[in-house]
């Protein structure tokens, strides 16, 4: 809890949030080497795994879900659970474009490139 | 510092605690929305990423890693150190060492505005400023210029909401410390500012890959 006489059990150490900051700038050191790795589709697949790896710990350490009161972490996932409701909810849109099969759109648009530049 | 310093509930709470939790709650609420309106916003850059990948591709070579990943030092630096103020709040009586890590929380925020202003005349320089000078490279085509809306657009968001921080981290330093009402009895108006905090930082974590690590194979 925030009030009282003594202190805060998960306020009595720095040492967990040191270790977590040097884990989120380790962590994002291998993101960024993963770019120059010609990975293909898997550079950003690996990438945003780790961006969700370093929130799950901001969002459990620095901002203080771990151990809180459930009614907080109700809210602190919803926010992502309607996120997934308008990602999934779209992409059934999407997904059902003639236009919009990716490649077909890219190729279409390359072509468009190509016509710039002559 | 006004003689009696001893913490109240308002009057609408039964004890500082529930106070303090009620606080952390609304927060939360707010933070909801906030995941929405940038999540949105993230969704439609992957929408036109799958669907122009080499024009992102070689849009995104422009971009400024160093400043990006500096950025990405700073404000993550800046988010223990806030925490590092919330726990100095918690254990000692003194607020010394909680002003000294707000400071230097405080430091890094305008460090970080200021890297970002850097790379935003760097961007100017090299004309990917959609709508005032926007030069096209080869192989970006008109979809190229899409990267640069999402990326302007983004940061200079990001760079609002962390603004809002910086004023509400002073608006601790100068007048709810100097009043003497954080305190180890009740410090939750400094844990909502941290919350806030963290979460900015946390915005930053996606943007970095979307923005800086595109194209660099």
């Amino acid at each position: 809890m925030t009030m009282g006489p003594e202190v805060d059990a998960r306020r009595a150490s720095a040492l967990p949030f040191v270790i977590a900051w040097i884990v989120i700038l380790l962590t994002a050191g291998i993101s960024a080497w993963t770019a120059f790795l010609g990975l293909g589709i898997w550079a950003p697949v690996i990438q945003f795994g780790i961006a969700l790896f370093q929130t799950a710990l901001l969002f459990v350490l620095f901002m203080r879900l771990k151990g809180a009161p459930s009614l907080k972490w109700v809210f602190a996932v919803s926010g992502f659970f309607w996120l997934m409701f308008l990602y999934g909810l779209s992409m059934t849109d999407y997904s059902n474009r003639q236009s919009w099969p990716p490649a077909q759109a890219s190729t279409r648009s390359q072509l468009q490139v190509d016509q710039d530049h002559r | 510092m006004p003689a009696d310093t001893r913490p109240v509930p308002e009057m609408q709470y039964a004890t500082l605690e529930q106070q303090g939790e009620t606080a952390q709650f609304g927060i939360w609420v707010f933070l909801t929305q906030e995941t929405i309106f940038f999540g949105a916003l993230i969704f439609t850059y992957f929408l036109y990423r799958i669907t122009y990948p080499h024009e992102f591709a070689a849009a995104a070579k422009d971009a400024v890693l160093w400043c990006g990943s500096l950025n990405f030092v700073i404000l993550v630096t800046s988010s223990l150190t806030m925490v590092l103020s919330i726990n100095a709040a918690a254990q000692d009586a003194r607020p010394n060492r909680m002003v000294r890590w707000l400071i230097v929380t405080v430091v890094l925020g305008f460090l970080f505005l200021i890297v970002k202003g850097y790379e935003y005349y760097l961007d100017f320089q090299d004309r990917v400023v959609p709508v005032l000078d926007f030069v096209a490279k080869p192989g970006e085509g008109s979809a190229g210029e899409l990267f640069w809306v999402f990326y302007w657009v983004a940061t200079g968001l990001h760079a609002i909401h962390l603004t809002i921080g910086i004023g509400l981290v002073l608006y601790m330093l100068l007048w709810r410390i100097r009043r003497g009402e954080i305190t180890p009895a009740y410090y939750a108006p400094l844990e909502v500012v941290g919350i806030y905090w963290s979460f900015v930082d946390t915005v930053w974590l996606f943007l970095y890959p979307c923005i800086y690590l595109v194209g660099r194979s």
